[in-house]
């Protein structure tokens, strides 16, 4: 696979290397990424409830959607910090191969992509200016996109 | 040995625990199932909190944020609560030695107190949450705690699987 290289040189890497010869740092790690992520997804989630017209109503979608971005933004952050490292360790010997792995990055992107563009211009548009089934739709898709990218990322450990 | 772990051998033994338990994906299942529900609902504590503590959603009334992801939140409590007693029972005296399974125990009936306390002065105050400040202090002292507790909740609960210090 052209990604091969790629997968040995992460193997290689001294922090690779040290997290596997520490009992605690991969936990750890792992633990702060899932707080990060819990973080990460209350503030997908009070915007998608927003846009369904359930959450906190009397502010305009723009205004919850402005504040959330910047919880996403460091807790984004985080989760990538505390994910990297996890990848480099386990790339060569497990991820590469797994398919829930292969399957959460794709649905991480497609989350990303549709959170930055379609997501953003929809919650961030003055309210009443688009008919109300849009602004719904997109808060249930995130929501699926987003809680599809939690379940699968907790069963890479079950399956690689 | 303490009284209780003949109880929690007799639950370990019976036919519907040692079904889930041996069969292949049992486990994974309610095991991913609980961390779906405990990040939606802790995801959503943790927002509110936020605005306890004045550091997001700062537009918004107080009370606004707190009464409208309350529902929410409850509805996501349940089935974290449901997916989590399942997996003990799936295998009690393994968690009943687990000293970070005792330390999440502990935080879990420390978080719920908070947050009934929160409640029953919010029920009797509810009127001046936004204007009177000595509230919001309250407020700010809730919502810092509960930020604490469930980070330490979430980190201890990922842990557990590991059986540290036993």
């Amino acid at each position: 696979m052209f990604l091969q290289p790629f997968f040995e040189w992460c193997d290689r890497l001294a922090m690779s290397e040290a997290y596997r010869e520490s009992l605690y740092l991969f936990a750890v790690t792992q633990s702060l990424h899932l707080l990060a992520v819990t973080v990460f997804i209350g503030a997908i989630l009070i915007v998608d409830l927003r846009l369904l017209g359930w959450g906190p109503v009397g502010q305009s979608r723009a205004a919850i959607a402005r504040s959330a971005q910047r919880i996403l933004l460091w807790a984004g952050l985080a989760i990538l910090v505390t994910g990297i490292p996890q990848f480099t360790t386990n790339a060569l010997s497990s991820y590469s191969r797994s398919p829930v792995f292969a399957l959460k990055m794709f649905l991480l992107a497609i989350a990303l992509v549709f959170t930055a563009t379609l997501r953003r211009w929809v919650a961030l548009a003055d309210d009443g200016r688009l008919p109300s089934w849009v602004p719904r739709a997109v808060g249930a898709v995130s929501i699926a996109l987003w809680l599809s990218v939690a379940i699968s990322g907790r069963m890479i450990s079950f399956y690689g | 040995m303490p009284a209780i772990v003949p109880a929690l051998e007799w639950l370990k033994e019976l036919a519907w625990t040692t079904a889930i338990r041996e069969s292949a994906w049992g486990q994974p299942i309610i095991q991913t199932a609980h961390v779906a529900s405990i990040v939606t609902f802790a995801g959503l504590v943790i927002v509110m909190d936020l605005r306890l503590v004045g550091l997001a959603f700062t537009e918004a009334p107080l009370t606004q944020i707190q009464q409208r992801l309350f529902p929410w939140q409850m509805a996501w409590l349940v089935p974290s609560m449901v997916t989590g007693l399942l997996l003990g029972c799936l295998d009690p005296p393994r968690y009943y030695g687990n000293v970070l399974f005792r330390v999440k125990l502990v935080l879990l009936v420390l978080a719920g107190l908070n947050a009934l306390i929160f409640h029953l002065r919010t029920s009797r105050t509810v009127g001046r949450w936004d204007e009177d400040p000595r509230l919001t202090a309250t407020a700010w002292r809730a919502g810092a705690v509960s930020l604490v507790l469930w980070s330490a909740i979430i980190v201890t609960g990922r842990l557990v699987a590991y059986n540290w210090f036993n």
